[in-house]
């Protein structure tokens, strides 16, 4: 029965192939059999042909981006990518002793190790008064620059933002601007003309900079290498003086007095 | 009757979704291939108007061509003769005869239609 219906089919192909084949010999089973089988046939080669055309057009028009850098700066790539590795490690490690200390102290007093924590944390946050060794910066109108007539206007903004992130390259670790203590969220901006850090505007024309640092060394190193920077001349074009004192080794940095506020952090439900 | 339809779009989809791309010193060849698989495509449509189309003879064309194209393209880079250009000519206009064909008997049919249509009316 089978081999019946199966030369059946290669007959109808043969039939279907041959040139007298055309529409008025219509066989109703093997027809669609076949027409199916060319079907499949045609679409397989049609999928084909449209990934060819569309590998074609990406190719064309979107040619993958050539990596073009010297070994130099793929060098420097490595060694800031090499520099992340050894900061990332180096967090790992302490968050481990963190945990050690949990561990020991959870027989003793998980009291004191909790305390420990909260007062490292505000340390880091600024929430503490710190002393220690740095740098004074003093912000004062030219005296010259009066006499011959300026205006003394308030400092802007922008400066002192630049300022700052010259203080933070160079290693600083606690900055205060005139009593006021940069934390993370410190913003320093023009409100009604006015030149405020942490929104309380700047007792101007003179004011300090308080510029912590982790030793005396490196008190040392950001007093030359803000005397070397450009920012005396910044403050002139300003009509104010920068005067950069000489590294002392207790400086007191004052504390961040405003309520930290933190609308994205959210507290840790108990179990999760 | 749309399943070709659907495999050239789902071809195309494929081929520009998953953004596949090929080292551009192999870019000729492939334009070279894309060439005689439209070649291959309008000569079977032509043979199915005609009613001539052979399954075999499509689907080994497709192929044949393809292969025979790039294999001239590689053969003509390594010897320095620009061989490729043989394989554009011929397929470029292989390509426009079959569309011109193509355009003759649609159109015939469609006055054929038109006639009969004409014939019945006036009956």
């Amino acid at each position: 029965m089978f081999n019946l219906a199966f030369s059946y089919i290669v007959d109808c192909r043969k039939l279907y192939n041959s040139k007298s084949y055309s529409e008025g010999h219509t066989i109703r089973l093997g027809g669609a059999i076949l027409k199916r089988n060319m079907y499949t046939r045609i679409t397989i080669v049609l999928f084909i042909i449209g990934l060819m055309i569309a590998v074609q057009y990406n190719t064309i028009q979107k040619p993958a981006e050539r990596d073009t850098r010297d070994i130099w700066a793929i060098r420097e790539e490595l060694a800031q990518e090499k520099q992340r590795h050894s900061a990332l490690l180096a967090e790992i490690r302490s968050l481990h002793e963190v945990v050690d200390r949990y561990e020991q102290s959870e027989k003793v007093n998980q009291q004191a190790a909790l305390n420990e924590t909260l007062n490292r944390l505000k340390l880091q946050a600024g929430l503490t008064e710190v002393i220690g060794p740095g740098v004074v910066l003093r912000v004062e109108p030219a005296p010259e620059l009066i006499e011959m007539g300026y205006e003394i206007k308030e400092i802007s903004p922008d400066l002192l933002t630049q300022l700052l992130n010259t203080l933070f390259k160079n290693n600083a670790t606690n900055v205060s601007i005139d009593g006021n203590r940069v934390v993370q969220t410190t913003a320093i901006r023009d409100i009604n003309g006015k030149t405020t850090v942490n929104s309380i505007p700047l007792s101007s024309p003179s004011f300090e900079i308080f510029v912590g640092t982790s030793d005396y060394k490196a008190a040392q190193k950001m007093y030359n290498s803000l005397q070397a920077s450009t920012f005396i001349d910044s403050f002139y074009l300003d009509n104010f003086n920068l005067v950069i004192e000489e590294p002392i080794e207790q400086l007191q940095i004052p504390a961040f007095d405003q309520p930290l506020t933190n609308d994205y952090l959210a507290e840790v439900k108990k179990g999760d | 009757m749309w399943l070709p339809f659907l495999g050239l779009v789902f071809g195309l989809a494929l081929g520009l979704l998953t953004n596949i791309q090929i080292p551009s010193m192999y870019e000729n060849y492939l334009s070279i291939a894309v060439l005689a698989a439209l070649d291959t495509l309008f000569g079977g449509i032509r043979a199915q108007l005609q009613q001539v189309y052979d399954d075999k003879v499509f689907v080994s064309g497709f192929f044949f061509n393809i292969v025979l194209a790039a294999g001239l393209a590689f053969i003509g880079v390594n010897l320095g003769i620009d061989l490729y250009l043989a394989a554009i000519f011929a397929f470029g206009v292989r390509l426009f005869q079959n569309i011109a064909i193509i355009r003759r008997i649609l159109l015939t049919r469609l006055d054929e239609k038109r006639h009969k249509r004409k014939k019945t009316s006036i009956e």
